[in-house]
């Protein structure tokens, strides 16, 4: 039991908390910020697995940019009413395919024999580096175009139609 | 048995770095004064205590006995949560700077991009304490601060790659060595005026501080605090600005590199000589308009750190080095 | 490794259950986001078992953060359209394409 088993364990039950809250609770704010936490836990889950930079590129874009989209639109789209929302009529159904759906993954990941995970790689930086600007240039560069329609886009959505 | 002691050896920094960070509060809020006064032709707090060095501790005490007071119609979850994320990052950070070559807590590989990506949570902190707070000049405040820092991150950025690029790294440790010969204020001097400008930004210090202007928004986001919860909006300021400046001499400093006396010495006095130019600018220049600011963000400094990258990236290949 | 898989596997059903479940249009972009982030542990735990310097789970998992935040900001600016529209962020409310 190191000490990576023992942050990997808190970690993930701080995720699936802070999911299983984001999805349950009836007040937006608190679901964001739950949501915020799980990204963090995911972050931490992350450079558990040896993927530092993912990790805070996760931390730099999760949390430092969606959560923060996600509050400015909760801010511009509530006009001052803090109630909490109505429940939902179709927890039956949604509970069940979740069973099934988490039920199916987890039966097929036990029952699968995995191969053993090789040693750790000394830096993963590097390795990233090669891989995004070499094999994988053309998406590398697809991406920035995305990013681009996404901004461009966004901005078309909200600009008022006085403008 | 070596379980308990790595787990115990994290915790330890961390109470390591919150103490870190507090002590520079201390510190820098009696620095804050003295220096300020000596602009403004006058003293400062002389009297409590020798030269006024027990000033902050007076400071605290009143801060910590005042009432916690909560407006009636804060959102409790985000009223309390608000301080806690905007302090929090700002100690998280200090994680990957080496106080001189061996003293960094955790020489992380990606330290670089840590240390812009953690401060990236303070906006959420913003938001919620401006939001919960139920009163319009919290929430304008709470607003323009995170706009002011997401808009200015990306200049930053840009400005801080084109370091790495001639770093080939991004462990802050490898930083010191790469500057052994020349320090890259020298070579990357455009960076250097970017990154201190936007830094000012994201650290809501004159010029760019419109949202705690005590003139404008009475005092921004964090008008409905006492108390307590205040000094963590202050612990979060400080220690983020001591945070910048450290980074920056050791981006473009060479933090720690110099003759004769050791490296913390180096890195200290070098990291205090740019918390004093920080200060000079506050004392001296006026504030920015909230518009004039996002309008230097957006059509100023983003153009300018981009065709800085584009002119580093070319020269670099020129020389080939 | 298995343990990764199974946590992934277990925050994608709750990611699930939260997509069915909600009406918000915030809170569902907020299950979405946790569907995509099981997904991207999934995919880094897996870049570790075959040719890891390869590294295609991670930049899989890069890819999958920068196409999650084009999409959270796009969705971000319908939500506010719709808001504008309609005065509410309830999906139910949205149907004007209704038989």
């Amino acid at each position: 039991m190191t000490a990576s088993d023992v942050l990997f364990i808190i970690f993930g039950v701080i995720a699936a908390a802070c999911a299983l809250y984001g999805v349950l609770t009836r007040y937006l704010l608190r679901s964001i910020v739950a949501l915020g936490a799980f990204l963090t836990a995911v972050a931490g889950e992350f450079y558990l697995l040896a993927a530092d930079f993912v990790a805070v590129v996760q931390i730099f874009v999760y949390v430092g940019g969606i959560v923060v989209l996600m509050l400015f639109a909760l801010m511009l789209s509530t006009s001052g009413e803090r109630q909490p929302l109505a429940g939902s009529d179709r927890r039956g159904l949604g509970s069940l395919l979740a069973y099934v759906l988490g039920g199916m993954v987890v039966w097929a990941t036990v029952g699968t024999r995995l191969p053993v995970v090789p040693g750790r790689l000394p830096a993963s930086v590097p390795y990233l580096g090669r891989a995004l600007l070499g094999g994988q240039v053309f998406a590398f560069e697809v991406l920035g175009v995305i990013l681009l329609a996404a901004v461009v886009a966004a901005l078309a959505l909200v600009r008022s139609e006085r403008l | 048995m070596s379980t308990v002691l790595t787990l115990g050896e994290g915790f330890g920094l961390g109470v390591v770095a919150f103490t870190l960070v507090g002590a520079i509060t201390t510190v820098f809020v009696l620095l804050e004064r003295r220096v300020s006064a000596r602009i403004q032709m006058r003293v400062g707090p002389t009297r409590t205590g020798p030269h006024g060095l027990l000033q902050t501790i007076a400071d605290i005490v009143k801060l910590l006995v005042k009432e916690d007071v909560r407006p009636e119609y804060a959102d409790p979850v985000a009223f309390r949560l608000g301080p806690m994320l905007t302090a929090v990052p700002a100690v998280l950070s200090f994680v990957v700077i080496p106080f001189g070559a061996p003293l960094v807590m955790r020489a992380l590989n990606v330290g670089i991009v840590y240390f812009l990506a953690v401060p990236g949570m303070t906006v959420v902190g913003l938001l919620l304490a401006g939001w919960a707070s139920y009163d319009n000049y919290s929430f304008l405040g709470g607003l323009r601060s995170s706009a002011q820092f997401i808009s200015y991150e990306i200049p930053r950025t840009l400005a801080v790659v084109t370091v790495v690029m001639l770093a080939g790294s991004l462990n802050t440790v490898d930083l010191l060595d790469a500057q052994k010969p020349v320090p890259y204020i020298v070579l990357l001097p455009v960076s250097f005026v970017i990154y201190m400008a936007t830094t000012l930004a994201e650290v809501n210090r004159i010029p760019f501080d419109i949202p705690e202007a005590e003139s404008e928004l009475v005092a921004g986001y964090h008008t409905e605090y006492s108390g307590f919860r205040w000094s963590l909006f202050f612990l979060a300021e400080y220690g983020a600005l001591y945070a910048a400046a450290a980074f920056a001499t050791l981006l473009f400093l060479g933090g720690g590199n110099g003759p004769v006396l050791p490296a913390v010495v180096w890195f200290v006095g070098k990291s205090l000589v740019v918390v004093f130019v920080f200060m000079w600018v506050r004392w001296t220049l006026p504030r920015f308009r909230a518009d004039q600011l996002m309008r230097l963000a957006w059509k100023v400094f983003l153009p300018a750190s981009l065709v800085n990258l584009v002119l580093a990236a070319f020269v670099m290949m020129a020389v080939g080095s | 490794m298995t343990p990764v898989l199974i946590l992934s596997g277990i925050l994608f059903a709750i990611g699930v259950f939260g997509v069915l479940t909600r009406r918000n249009a915030i809170t569902m972009l907020v299950a979405v986001e946790i569907m995509m982030n099981a997904a991207n542990l999934n995919m880094v735990a897996f870049s570790r078992l075959y040719h890891p310097e390869l590294m295609t789970g991670q930049v899989l998992a890069v890819f999958g953060i920068g196409v999650a935040a084009s999409e959270a900001a796009v969705g971000l600016a319908l939500i506010l359209t719709i808001y504008r529209r309609y005065g509410s962020t309830d999906v139910d409310r949205v149907d004007l394409l209704k038989g």
